[in-house]
């Protein structure tokens, strides 16, 4: 076939391309922890409010969610930082600007702040499906409401939403290398710099896939231990 | 109040198309594409199933801005010369959303009661006419709530062929954007143009869960 | 017509068919029956090859059904199946369904086939439900149609695979009528069933399964005054008030 293209997969670890790539990754593993702590207080927290008693908390989580699953993350991101110091008013948005990295902070917020709404839908999806007969069975042995949640729902609940929460953890690594748009040097900014300086950039993206496998495979094997954790530790009858 | 926006309309809304032509291209390969997939991830044959189930798993492991630019630097190598942003994005878009469309019509398939193929197969239907008259449409119908919802979300990933310097609408509200700076506007209009045709698209959507002739 | 000799099937570890002896000649109408997981479904499906087995010869006409030389397709347009659970495909109306393999498989022209299955759906009794979804038809007219369906290739031999079992209790009439007139029409047909009313109207012998053989067979009148087996004895208890 005659490809006029001469792999050169040393790219790969070649100083300084291999440095590169391996403190994108760092950033990479950075922005999806930080970011994934936010989304799973603030997702749990809209989720529980979904089907809270009172309409107006009910309103407010679903809107919530409709605008932050509407409008695609790369959008919002670019909102956030463009846009975003503006809404501070003149002053303060120049200090903001100022700010050293932030695109860094920016990046996990919003990316926070979008899995939070995907998150809230796992866990609002998990207390739908438990059929409301489990509840009235519990509160009918005499459980009060806090210990129905506490020992019935919530483990219950647990173990129907930890399986769509990997796959929210796992995506939001993938969704960390949008920041790249805004100039985060995580993995893929990092490939697409090495083919920049060195026209090699096939070498250097499948390097990057194949970064991404591994953390996804560590991500999925790191919930899977936390799944058997929860069903021995037991959080039903242990206490 | 938007006056940048009003100003670059044209401009804008000229992204947008492209934005439209680009889901458009990308469902009308990724669909078909998927039907195949999901067939192939359901085969009993292991030269099929290995190499799809490879391939699902694969794509579905990296982001898709990853995807974009691995093909963006392979088609020029396997083609011979540089190349369009333009029919390099739809080839990834469609290589991509296949395998999330795949696992979707997979589980369609999954859920068509083994009698009604074997009802198929009793009259004397071979594989490829049971599969294509009886397997295909029913898995279809089932799916078409989440298939919806998942073609408004390839909808939303056209947007990352920004990085390619493709000029859809987002690229090109970040261009306006760089010379007008008017960033809440020009950001918060891309914003609630998505918002308003994504909603819209979801509740077309649920209208079909609802309506479904002949209760599958 | 069907000859089985030393028919044996294994799923896995477990053998579902012991050693079935059987010969069905042309015109006769054959009632299986028995407890469930006796094995009856799973040796109508060996006859029309969904199910392959590991052990013995059935032969269909002449033709070996478990010679890799067959050819399968062509072997079960001869053969209609009807089952328990009707199967009618929901996307398609009654009229859709009965014609998709006859233009699919027979190459028969739209107005052909729609013609011949206007002419089953009079046999069967519904010819009016022609346009209507399965999900707008009570059971029995889905079992009719069903019917229909198979009838559409022109068998030669049709099995039923409890075909009333699903059925609301006032529908069971109607859809045994039709067997029966295919019964007494000369057709072929192997039928499992409970009902024993139909067997006795026009079985011409009655096999009595269980745990994968054939405990005992009869031509109707001595299986129900006098079954042998004690077992069979058993079961007819349970099914005859």
């Amino acid at each position: 076939m005659g490809l006029a293209y001469h792999f050169d997969w040393g790219v790969l670890w070649r100083q300084p391309y291999g440095i590169w790539l391996l403190k994108g990754v760092w950033l990479t593993v950075q922005l999806g922890l930080l970011s994934w702590l936010i989304a799973l207080f603030l997702g749990i927290f809209i989720g529980t409010i979904r089907i809270s008693r009172w309409r107006w908390l009910r309103v407010l989580g679903t809107t919530y969610v409709e605008i932050f699953r509407n409008i695609p993350f790369i959008v919002q991101l670019f909102f956030w930082y463009f846009a975003g110091p503006m809404l501070f008013g003149k002053t303060l948005q120049f200090h903001i600007n100022a700010i050293m990295g932030l695109n860094y902070y920016v990046a996990i917020v919003g990316l926070g702040l979008y899995t939070a709404s995907r998150v809230a839908e796992h866990i609002r999806a998990g207390f739908a499906s438990i059929a409301r007969d489990q509840y009235q069975a519990a509160l009918s042995t005499g459980l009060t409401e806090i210990q129905m949640y506490r020992y019935v729902i919530i483990p219950y609940a647990l173990r129907i939403v930890i399986p769509p929460l990997t796959t929210e953890f796992l995506t939001i690594f993938k969704n960390s290398s949008i920041a790249m748009t805004i100039g985060v040097a995580e993995t893929t900014f990092m490939s697409y710099k090495i083919d920049s300086d060195t026209f090699h950039g096939l070498e250097a993206t499948t390097g990057a896939m194949v970064i991404y496998l591994i953390l996804g495979l560590s991500v999925v094997k790191l919930m899977g231990i936390l799944e058997s954790r929860f069903r021995i530790a037991g959080l039903m009858g242990r206490k | 109040m938007f006056d940048a926006v009003i100003r670059n309309l044209p401009f804008l809304m000229g992204g947008f198309w492209v934005t439209v032509k680009l889901t458009a291209f990308a469902l009308l390969g990724g669909i078909p594409l998927g039907i195949l997939v999901g067939l192939g991830r359901i085969s009993k044959k292991r030269w099929v199933y290995y190499p799809v189930t490879f391939y699902v798993n694969l794509i579905r492991n990296i982001p898709l801005i990853l995807v974009i630019f691995w093909f963006y630097f392979v088609m020029p190598i396997l083609v011979g010369r540089p190349m369009d942003p333009f029919p390099s994005a739809v080839i990834s878009f469609i290589i991509f959303e296949a395998t999330y469309f795949g696992e979707i019509l997979r589980a369609g398939y999954q859920s068509v009661s083994k009698g009604q193929i074997e009802a198929g197969y009793s009259t004397g239907l071979s594989y490829i006419q049971t599969t294509r008259h009886i397997l295909i449409p029913i898995a279809f119908r089932r799916m078409l709530p989440s298939m919806i919802t998942q073609s408004i979300v390839t909808y939303q990933d056209t947007s990352l062929a920004f990085v390619i310097g493709l000029p859809e609408f987002v690229r090109r509200t970040a261009i306006v954007d760089n010379l007008e700076v008017r960033s809440i506007q020009l950001f918060g209009f891309v914003a609630i143009m998505f918002l308003i045709t994504c909603y819209i698209s979801s509740v077309v959507s649920r209208r079909f869960e609802v309506k479904r002739e002949g209760g599958y | 017509m069907i000859e089985i000799r030393n028919l044996s099937k294994w799923y896995g570890n477990f053998q579902v068919l012991h050693n079935i002896n059987e010969e069905i000649k042309q015109g006769q109408t054959v009632v299986v029956c028995g407890p469930s997981g006796s094995g009856k479904s799973t040796l109508l499906r060996c006859i029309n090859g969904l199910e392959p087995f590991q052990e013995g010869e059935v032969t269909v006409d002449g033709v070996s059904v478990s010679d890799p030389g067959t050819n399968l397709y062509k072997l079960r347009t001869e053969i209609g199946m009807v089952f328990q659970r009707f199967e009618l495909y929901p996307h398609m109306t009654a009229l859709q369904n009965i014609i998709l393999a006859p233009m699919k498989v027979r190459n028969k022209s739209k107005k052909e086939a729609e013609a011949k299955a206007m002419e089953l759906l009079h046999r069967v009794g519904i010819p009016e439900k022609a346009h209507a979804y399965p999900a707008n038809l009570s059971g029995g007219q889905q079992q009719r149609v069903a019917i229909a369906r198979s009838l559409a290739m022109g068998p030669k031999i049709m099995m039923f695979d409890e075909p009333t079992s699903a059925l609301d209790p006032e529908m069971i009439k109607e859809v045994l009528d039709v067997m029966i007139d295919l019964s007494k029409g000369g057709m072929t047909m192997i039928v499992v069933t409970h009902e024993m009313g139909f067997a006795r109207e026009v079985a011409d012998e009655v096999i009595f399964m269980d745990e994968g053989r054939i405990i005992e067979r009869g031509t109707d009148i001595s299986f129900f005054k006098n079954p042998k087996n004690p077992r069979t004895k058993e079961f007819l208890d349970k099914i005859l008030l």
